[in-house]
């Protein structure tokens, strides 16, 4: 390496911490204030070196119902991711297969269509059916954020296996559902991970929704976070350690499946 | 075992018509090839047989079963294909057992089937892989038995070499012809490569645009085709060419439309097709060099390839390229003038290529 090369290095590794800087300010922010007193984070001018503290983790774990509304989170996403997969694999294989690319841009529309325009009805459906504040209602809103990116990324991945694969099995004495279920399925792996992954995150940070058609019972976390919010002040250290509460199983998540969800989103684009 | 009988049958896809009214009878035990230049519908034809592919018009019969209607699973054939289509999730002992456990066959005779199989085609030593660990020529074998452990009615090939390098191609090619004869089970086998047909086949289709241009043994097309077509297409180096008519007054021969005079000794068709448009078609080696200036006709040489039991020569006659192989050991250089002869030449029809008479001298 000469020169020239060491300095074109350098100058992308500085380009690269101002970008990664300017991306992450908030989030470090987020995370200093965290484990700030109240009187540290509205201090002027922001103070760079404080003692940290853990009452703000406290109050949100101990006085906070928090693990309650974990739970909601979880069971909330995991059902919507479940049953988008039930009904999304078997949808978003058929698609591939039998080239419904109308359909495919008309689940695709429900995702990009502004969450706000359903709102309005999943608000009436719910009351009307006595559904407000319980797991069904929430699930089924939810499974409109799951279900368009599962069938995307699915049929995408399904687009790249090649369709030997299962006229092979059907000659064997398959039918295409078993060949579906026998051959397809098991190499889908990186596919599916990529799917839940994704739906997964966007039903757990998922605000809207949650917070027309969920009360007490079934609150999730970034509506917890309000909590937080009171008529006469804003807790700013407990609504900074709540966030980042709420935001470390997706980062996690993320983190452990980013060469999948990589691969997953690109397969299709490149071949082999 | 059966034979299979394929009755004027038509494929669509939207509005472009594929096959045109197709109809080949393959007895049983028999081992058919299918041939034609790419896009002629082989492919489609041979997944018709297999149920891959539903049958706009006409009849598909496996023994005595008209199968249209039937699911793959139903037709009871096996089917290898151009890329394999292993099952990669699963071990080559796996992929053989796959169709075996989807008919419920008991454990100890699944595996002694695959066992069987695995030493038919040498791999034995190779069960416990994935086909991601294998080398082509390996994952071509495994495609074979996981065919051949079935016992199927029918074996259909769908260009099952062509992945392959030149040698292993070659070396397959018998190996597949060796497993017809110990099975005897009828083939069906698809393929671009005239020479994997002619080595291979018991009977010929050859295809062209939808249709079946002849079908017959290979010697059969070879020696007397039916038409221009099916004359380029069997053989290789292909047949030369000549465009003419016969002339019987005063020289008698075929005058080629660039003027070179091939001159032919009299015959009695030469009389009916004399000043018809016509072609003249003369396999490479049927070519050999005249005794004298005046028994043949001038060609200059362009390229000279000897490859030690021939030589082949390709030359020019007034514009027109030929190809010429000989047996024996001429010195002829590029540059050098020769006067070529026919021992042995068709005629065609100039305007619909039917071949209207075969000659030899
Ligand atoms: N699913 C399909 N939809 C539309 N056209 C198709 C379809 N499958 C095949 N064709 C067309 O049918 C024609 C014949 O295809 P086929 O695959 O049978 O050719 P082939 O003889 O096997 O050629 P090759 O030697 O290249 O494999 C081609 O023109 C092809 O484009
Ligand atoms: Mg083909």
């Amino acid at each position: 390496m000469n020169k020239n090369n060491r300095l074109q290095n350098a100058l992308f590794y500085v380009v690269v911490v101002f970008i990664s800087l300017v991306v992450l300010f908030p989030f470090l922010w987020m995370l200093s204030s965290s484990f700030k007193t109240q009187t540290d984070i509205i201090a002027w001018p922001p103070k760079l070196i404080f003692s940290p503290t853990l009452q703000n983790y406290a109050k949100v774990f101990g006085e906070q119902d928090f693990l309650k509304y974990f739970i909601n989170s979880t069971v909330v996403g995991g059902l919507a991711v479940g049953l988008s997969l039930v009904i999304g694999l078997p949808a978003a294989y058929a698609i591939s297969r039998f080239t419904q690319r109308r359909l495919a841009l008309f689940i695709l529309l429900a995702r990009l269509m502004p969450g706000i325009s359903f709102l309005m009805p999943w608000y009436i459906i719910a009351s009307r059916l006595d559904l407000m504040d319980t797991y069904v209602a929430l699930v089924l809103s939810h499974m409109l954020i799951a279900l368009p990116i599962v069938v995307w990324i699915m049929s995408a991945y399904f687009n790249s296996i090649p369709v030997e694969l299962e006229e092979s099995a059907m000659v064997d004495g398959a039918t295409r559902q078993y060949a579906f279920w026998a051959i397809i399925l098991p190499m889908s792996g990186p596919g599916i991970i990529t799917a839940v992954t994704l739906s997964f995150i966007f039903s757990w940070n998922n605000f809207m929704f949650s917070q027309v058609l969920s009360m007490e019972k079934t609150k999730t976390l970034p509506i917890a976070v309000y909590n937080f919010v009171s008529y006469a002040e804003v807790d700013w250290g407990g609504v900074m350690a709540a966030a980042v509460a709420i935001m470390a199983p997706a980062i996690i998540l993320t983190m452990i499946f980013q060469k999948f969800v990589v691969k997953g989103l690109t397969m299709g684009a490149v071949k082999g | 075992m059966a034979s299979v009988d394929i009755v004027n049958v038509k494929k669509s896809f939207d509005r472009a018509e594929i096959l045109r009214g197709v109809s080949i009878h393959i007895q049983d035990g028999e081992f058919v090839v299918l041939v034609g230049p790419s896009g002629c519908g082989k492919s489609t034809l041979l997944r018709m047989i297999a149920g891959l592919e539903t049958i706009s018009s006409g009849e598909i019969k496996i023994g005595d079963q008209l199968v249209n209607d039937f699911t793959p699973r139903d037709r009871d054939v096996a089917m290898v294909f151009q890329n394999y289509a292993l099952y990669p999730h699963m071990t080559v002992a796996g992929n053989m057992a796959f169709s075996l456990k989807l008919r419920g066959i008991d454990r100890a005779e699944i595996d002694r089937r695959v066992a069987r199989a695995a030493e038919i085609l040498g791999l034995t030593a190779l069960l416990d892989r994935r086909p991601r660990h294998l080398s082509g020529g390996q994952r071509q074998r495994v495609a074979m038995g996981r065919a051949i452990v079935r016992d199927p009615r029918v074996f259909l090939f769908d260009e099952p070499l062509s992945n392959l390098d030149a040698k292993l191609r070659v070396a397959m090619r018998s190996e597949i012809k060796d497993l017809h004869q110990r099975l005897k089970t009828t083939m069906v086998y698809v393929t671009h490569d005239q020479i994997e047909a002619m080595t291979m086949a018991d009977r010929i289709v050859v295809m062209r645009d939808g249709r079946v241009e002849q079908t017959g043994e290979p010697l059969e097309l070879y020696d007397t085709p039916a038409n221009l077509f099916v004359a380029g297409f069997i053989g290789s180096p292909a047949m030369n060419f000549l465009k003419g008519t016969i002339e019987v007054a005063d020289r008698t021969g075929f005058v080629a439309d660039t003027g070179t005079f091939v001159p032919l000794p009299p015959s009695p068709t030469h009389g009916e097709l004399a000043g018809r448009p016509l072609v003249l078609g003369i396999r490479p080696e049927h070519l050999r060099i005249a005794d004298g200036a005046a028994g043949g006709f001038e060609v200059g040489v362009k390229i000279v390839e000897p490859t030690g039991s021939e030589t082949q020569v390709t030359a020019t006659a007034n514009g027109a390229d030929l190809i010429a192989l000989f047996r024996e050991r001429h010195t002829v250089r590029q540059g050098d003038q020769l006067h070529l002869t026919p021992t042995h030449f068709h005629l065609f029809d100039g305007q619909n290529g039917a071949r209207l008479a075969s000659v030899s001298i």
